[in-house]
């Protein structure tokens, strides 16, 4: 088992170093460096000022060469400043690197706790009138644009009946536990909607799959109750394969929490990211985007240990 | 950045600035110099040159937020910081402008200049910062921009010379400023002010709407469109407040362009638009249209200038007169090229995106073919339109009250590699005679002889049009009806400069 | 032929089936006719702004007075183009790499298929942030095509034919797993028919059934996709019209013009959901026993 989580995390590193370099060398490909927005946003600068402050950045020097002595700091976790705080980027990427997982882990928690009783109650009855229900959710949930559906739920909720915040994190001057509860409501119904989808149908399918093994109709020959040979038997059977796909899920839901905190303006990782993005702020954008994939990739070897512990059948070496 | 500046504003003092009548005055001075009081005058500075020299004093209650006084040597720090090439500060034109500060005493002390202009008593840029906390930082100055206090201890009382200072400071939420209790001026209503920065603008209405936030700044928070729906919606509850600016929202044209060089293709394109249908229709009349390039608040504004009603036929006319017919499919060719131009505008912007849809299809009306090309603005403004690489672009540019369009307009301020693409001319606009006139105007220190010239650049630019003029952007502030004393400027100088006049309505400003 | 009419038997294929064909015919068609009815129905008028249905328009007008119907037909066109080739550039893309490593298996397979989960493991929405952002004339690309007005739509295409390859490539990979063991691949193998031959003449035909479903399901995760990209204001840029960025700025107004943020996001939503239906509905008809997607 630790040889494993070793390899894994080894794997890890391998992954993380050459992502970084790939989007060291994409975030180069952007147009536009900040000394030219500075050149346009201040009509005093001269030639001379430009190539000083092209030095003082050390924007001058050769993609690869940046790279290295990028990456020889970032070891030393010195990640850069943050041209748009003015703060070292982890710096600002920390607390927000909770507030995201707070989104992720709350949508997560709801969406289980919704589809795996969905799931069970359609998988009981194959093509039943709660399957087609069901299933029709899981359509829905995998079709519907998760910013639509953000805009949706601020139009009714916000704009309409005004009972829920659009957005924020907390209402000014007040940051009570109701009031940060309150602000969450609508970001993680977003994603939790969004995400459910897929999941339940993965729940659905091998539940369905599971119930029709020997094994159940022995334990219901021997007569276990209905509701001990769903969740005792069947569920635990059933979910196996149900963590492989949250393992491979927590990429696309780090996309989902992106779209959802710039919808709901949450001052999350995702929307971060998105900010330093748009506004060139290099050394924010490219540790924000190695630590969302540090995190999605530890999330990943998570479930993968997690799959160990429900599965007595699978040993690692 | 507009955001830092709204902040500093409340809590740091420039030595001069304008007032919201666009008028210079003092704020961490005594007296502005001026050659009738005699504390300025021009000097012989050898080699031919004149320069001048200022006297200023720094108001004697002057105190940083832990009771040290604000002193010539703060001053005289301050310079060095500004001039020092390693220091990282971008305006360094500013302060290579000074050749020498002289101290005369704790609180007095000349500028020499390097040249007479008119704004010579303007120093609205020089910040002074806090020699007795900040020369530490700068010990190295190449590492001073990591070190600065403003950047590593920015609660510090001792940085601050405003009638506030910061207590609290949580990047990308808010900023709680508390009164500085050595300010000596008039003292602040508030007791504590909480500015919160909230990027989404339906969140920043729903704050407001519930409580939360009393005001919205109009610097920085709704777009004209926006607070112009929020009015209809809550307008009783609240005081709307439309500031025209100096956001001189216009289309640059590329004069290298064979179809723009011809001067009565440009005027075609002007008298070719609605500019005040898109000002009445989308901006409720609020941002009015500009007739050239300084708005009607300016000192130097003069309404004597040539002026493009909409008036297709006279269009139609000029390009026709310019040898572009009309074809068969609507479109004008002049030997076999059609009339198709391209327009770039900074993309995401949704109020530029929609306006320049409505511009593409009134040209289209008189037969010129628009392509939109949007970038996003820090490609535009950060690249494309820096190194000439546009045809038409449209966005804003900013200043302060009767800014001299040098950068803009004369004719060796335009981008190109040999320069390292310095220089605000981006459309090639060569005229001997605006050269002339930029040229006299920074120079001419008489009122009325000045003001003659500036009503002749204005007229010039708007003759030969090197970029389109389109309308003055309005500034929208969101206010409680309670409060009083906020003034918004519609310039570049943020409303917090005059925070201590900020105050509930019916209460009398303790003394 | 007679699976495609017991196909078609299926209400699920059907239905979404005959949805998609409507709205594909009107959103081509539509805008070519709309010059017909002239350029004061269809064009900018300031002084119809944000108007009320009537008979005329019948959803009303956006910001600046165009017919909201017709330009969510013109949207539409755009962003079912986008699906429909960018899910056929990826089905390409995922076939052959599930073709490759179905057929070679071994550590080939171990590796793409390692590749292939990273992929989707991975955080990419940022990336295709990123990835739009970048200059294009800094990689190669001619400045010519650079300057169109249409390179956003090019871009969008090529950036979610980069990503959306997987979900075809695990289901070719494992048709093909399973046609590999099979009597006839075995039969061509030992009459000495090189690898080439067997993948393209023996196995492919054989896919035929699980590429269009998959294809099918992958339409809509693109428009999915790109709807997303194009809100975010990476994708699809005005004044080309796409239901993505129809909906861009559409929260500022969300308070007195909620029909502006309505109406596209509904047709996305129909749109791929229809997609989802005909595409599962498809498999269960056309394909029974394949492996279901991930």
């Amino acid at each position: 088992m630790s040889r494993f989580v070793a390899m894994r995390l080894l794997q890890v590193a391998a992954v993380l170093a050459i992502m970084s370099f790939v989007i060291y060398a994409l975030i180069g490909l952007m147009p536009g460096d900040p000394i030219d927005l500075m050149i346009s946003s201040n009509p005093h600068l001269t030639p001379a000022d430009a190539v000083r402050l092209k030095a003082l950045y050390g924007l001058d020097r050769p993609l690869i060469e940046r790279y290295f002595a990028w990456a020889k700091a970032a070891l030393t976790g010195d990640f850069g400043y943050s041209r748009l705080y003015v703060k070292p980027a982890f710096e600002v990427l920390l607390p927000r690197l909770g507030n995201t997982a707070l989104l992720m882990g709350a949508s997560i928690i709801c969406a289980y706790a919704l589809a795996l009783p969905l799931g069970i109650l359609a998988a009981r009855k194959p093509g039943s009138a709660i399957d087609s229900a069901v299933n029709m959710l899981c359509f829905a949930g995998i079709s519907v644009p998760p910013f639509w559906l953000a805009l949706m739920l601020i139009l009714i909720f916000a704009a309409g009946l005004g009972v829920l915040p659009a957005g924020g994190i907390a209402t000014i001057g007040d940051g009570s536990i109701p009031d940060r509860l309150q602000h969450l409501v609508l970001p993680v119904a977003t994603l939790t909607l969004a995400s459910m989808g897929g999941h339940l149908r993965y729940i659905r399918a091998s539940m369905i799959e599971t119930l029709r093994q020997d094994f159940i109709r022995t334990a219901r020959a021997k007569g276990a109750g209905e509701t001990r040979v769903l969740t005792r038997h069947a569920l635990r059977n059933a979910l196996i394969p149900v963590v492989t796909v949250l393992a491979l899920s927590f990429g696309s839901l780090f996309s989902g929490a992106l779209i959802t905190e710039t919808m709901f303006a949450y001052p999350g990782m995702g929307k971060l990211i998105y900010d330093a993005i748009q506004g060139n702020d290099f050394n924010l954008a490219l540790a924000g985007l190695l630590l969302a994939t540090l995190t999605v990739l530890l999330a990943n070897l998570a479930a993968d240990i997690a799959y160990a512990v429900i599965d007595p059948r699978i040993s690692y070496r | 950045m507009v955001a830092k500046v709204y902040v500093l504003g409340a809590v740091r003092r420039p030595l001069t600035s304008y007032d919201t009548d666009w008028k210079p005055v003092c704020l961490m001075c005594v007296e502005l110099p001026s050659i009738e009081n005699g504390l300025a005058e021009k000097v012989d500075l050898g080699n031919g040159k004149t320069g001048m020299k200022l006297t200023y004093t720094i108001r004697p209650e002057a105190r940083w937020g832990d009771g040290v006084p604000v002193t010539t040597e703060d001053v005289v720090f301050s310079y060095e910081v500004g001039k020092n090439p390693k220091s990282g500060v971008i305006d360094s034109d500013l302060y290579r402008r000074i050749l020498k500060i002289d101290v005369k005493d704790d609180k007095t002390f000349t500028i020499t200049s390097d040249r007479v202009t008119f704004d010579y008593a303007i120093h609205n840029d020089f910040e002074i910062l806090p020699a007795h906390l900040e020369r530490a930082a700068f010990a190295d100055p190449a590492t001073y921009r990591f070190h600065t206090l403003y950047d590593t201890d920015p609660t510090n009382p001792g940085l601050y010379n405003g009638p506030y200072r910061i207590a609290e400071l949580s990047p990308g939420s808010h900023v709680v400023l508390v009164r500085n209790p050595y300010w000596g001026g008039k003292q602040p209503y508030f007791s504590r002010i909480v500015i919160w920065a909230v990027e989404n603008t339906a969140a920043l209405q729903a704050n407001l709407l519930a409580g939360g936030l009393d005001m919205i700044a109009g610097e920085l928070g709704l777009s004209l469109d926006q607070a112009l729906g929020f009015e209809v919606q809550h307008g009783k509850d609240f005081r709307l407040t439309y500031k025209p600016g100096l956001s001189f929202e216009h289309i640059d044209l590329n004069l290298d362009n064979p179809i723009l060089a011809d001067k009565s293709v440009r005027q075609a394109l002007m008298f070719g638009i609605d500019r005040k249908a898109i000002s009445d229709q989308i901006y409720s009349g609020r941002d009015p249209v500009a007739d050239s390039l300084l708005p009607t608040l300016d000192p130097g504004y003069s309404s004597d200038v040539p002026r493009y009603n909409y008036d297709p036929a006279k269009a139609s006319a000029l390009l026709d007169g310019a040898g572009w017919k009309i074809s068969s499919d609507g479109i004008r060719r002049k030997d076999g090229t059609p009339l198709t131009l391209e327009l770039a505008t900074t993309s995401g912007n949704r109020t530029r995106e929609m306006i320049e849809q409505v511009l593409q299809a009134q040209w289209r009306q008189i037969g010129i073919s628009v392509k939109l090309k949007n970038q996003p603005a820090r490609v535009l403004l950060g690249g494309t339109v820096n190194r000439r690489n546009f045809t038409m672009a449209m966005f804003a540019w900013v200043s302060a009250p009767e800014n001299v369009p040098r950068g803009e307009l004369y004719s060796d301020q335009v981008p190109s590699a040999e320069n390292g693409w310095s220089g605000e001319n981006f459309d090639d606009y060569r005229s001997p005679e605006a050269d002339r006139l930029i040229d006299a105007i920074e120079t001419e220190l008489d009122r009325d002889k000045r003001q003659q010239l500036w009503q002749q650049l204005q007229a010039l630019y708007a003759e030969d049009l090197p970029s389109l003029p389109l309308y003055f952007r309005a500034e929208a502030f969101v206010l409680p009806h309670w409060l009083e004393g906020l003034d918004p400027t519609g310039h570049s100088a943020p409303s917090t400069l005059w925070v201590e006049n900020w105050r509930r309505a019916g209460v009398q400003a303790a003394k | 032929m007679r699976r495609w009419r017991d196909a078609w038997r299926d209400r699920r294929v059907a239905w979404s089936g005959s949805l998609l064909l409507v709205l594909a015919c009107a959103a081509f068609i539509v805008p070519i006719l709309a010059p017909l009815a002239g350029q004061e129905w269809g064009g900018v008028d300031l002084y119809r702004r944000l108007a009320s249905p009537s008979l005329i328009h019948p959803l009303g007008t956006d910001e600046i007075g165009r017919d909201l119907m017709l330009r969510l037909l013109q949207g539409g066109r755009v962003s079912l183009m986008v699906g429909i080739v960018a899910a056929l550039a990826a089905a390409g893309f995922g076939t052959a790499i599930g073709l490759f490593a179905g057929f070679r298996g071994g550590r080939t397979d171990a590796v793409l298929m390692r590749a292939t989960d990273g992929m989707i493991a991975l955080p990419l929405l940022p990336l295709l942030i990123v990835l739009a952002a970048i200059d294009l004339k800094k990689i190669g690309v001619p400045t010519s095509l650079v300057d169109s007005e249409a390179i956003s739509l090019y871009r969008i295409i090529v950036l979610v034919a980069f990503v959306g390859w997987t979900t075809v490539g695990r289901i070719v990979r494992g048709a093909t797993l399973s046609l590999r063991s099979r009597d006839f691949v075995r039969a061509a193998e030992a009459m000495g028919a090189s690898s080439a031959r067997i993948m393209l003449v023996h196995i492919l035909p054989n896919l035929a059934s699980p590429i269009i479903v998959a294809t099918t399901l992958a339409v809509g995760e693109i428009i999915l996709l790109e709807s997303v990209l194009s809100f975010l204001g990476v994708g699809v840029q005005p004044p080309i019209a796409s239901w993505g960025n129809m909906l861009t700025g559409a929260q500022e107004t969300i308070a007195f013009a909620p029909q502006l943020a309505l109406y596209p996001g509904l047709l996305i939503f129909v749109t791929v959901i229809a997609c989802n239906f005909l595409g599962d509905g498809l498999q269960d008809a056309l394909d029974p026993r394949a492996e279901r997607r991930l």
